[in-house]
């Protein structure tokens, strides 16, 4: 039996002839072991689910959307009107409408206040009586 | 090819949600048949904001500070039931979409108001006010950056002029 430092002393050349010539058994039944692992990973392989072939083709169409969305030039409107004086009096136009509107709205509150006042009028009315 | 279509239509569906904005409805509906549509861009406002004299009746209500705080104004007034009908839609898809605030909800003899604000304490970012009466349709968005305190002040101010 060698020692380890004899071993490691050894040139390539010689661990090859050792090893040639004390050739290890090999153990029962390894070569069916083999092919049994081998098996069962080629099945576990074709069970595991492959990545869809769909998805590179939907990157690539999710890709091209989102750069046509930001490259695009966005298009506006066109303004209605060429001189500024006119679009003043649209825009205090407008601002007339939503105040109107907005009056409209609060005089209705106001109503509905002064229909809500009554029966506590009412009541208060006959409590001082 | 049928995960594709399916997400395709997704894609589309979140642009089109994305997409959802005063000018975006305005575009929409502005060519559409019965709808009167009018549109000021935000190069209209800093030219109404350079205007030396603006004439202003006796007492009416200075705007310019306000107009040069805006940066869009999208009107469409539609008497198009059938417009009407997906104008609404939109608007209501607009509003979820776009963090507004109820302002002001009136409904009156057939007559119903609903007036929006999106913004902060001070600053109002986006007006929207859908107004129906009978069969017809009015639809109003301002962009900008304006002064709470001045809408409201020219608000009032109209309100006691007109």
């Amino acid at each position: 039996m060698k020692t380890l430092e004899e071993i490691e002393n050894l040139s390539i050349e010689e661990l090859e002839q050792q090893a040639v010539r004390e050739a290890a058994p090999v153990p029962d039944g390894l070569q069916e072991r083999l092919r049994q692992t081998l098996a069962a990973r080629e099945i576990a392989d074709a069970a595991r689910p492959r990545p869809a072939r769909w998805i590179p083709y939907a990157s690539l169409a999710v890709a091209a959307a989102a750069a046509a969305v930001i490259a695009l030039p966005q298009r506006g409107p066109k303004d209605t009107f060429d001189d500024p004086r006119l679009a003043y009096a649209e825009v205090e136009k407008v601002f007339r409408t939503i105040s109107d509107k907005m009056n409209d709205g609060l005089e209705i509150a106001r109503e509905a206040g002064s229909a809500a006042e009554l029966p506590q009028n009412v009541l208060n009315k006959i409590q001082t009586k | 090819m049928k995960r594709i279509f399916t997400l395709f239509a997704a894609l589309l569906l979140t642009f089109t949600a994305f997409a959802q904005s005063g000018k975006s409805i305005y575009q929409k509906y502005s060519d559409a048949d019965d709808v009167s549509a009018v549109y000021i861009s935000p190069s209209m406002f800093k030219l109404i904001g350079k205007i030396p004299n603006i004439e202003y009746e006796d007492g009416s209500v200075n705007l310019s500070p306000l107009i040069r705080t805006l940066s869009g104004m999208y009107i469409l007034n539609s008497e198009n039931p059938a417009i009407n009908a997906s104008l609404r839609n939109d608007v209501e898809r607009f509003i979820k979409s776009g963090n507004y605030d109820l302002l002001l909800e009136a409904k009156h003899d057939g007559e119903a108001v609903r007036m929006y604000t999106m913004g902060s304490e001070k600053t109002v970012n986006g007006f929207v006010m859908l107004a129906a009466d009978g069969d017809e349709l009015t639809f109003i968005c301002i962009d900008g950056q304006m002064p709470r305190d001045q809408l409201e002040k020219a608000m009032i101010e109209m309100q006691d002029f007109y």
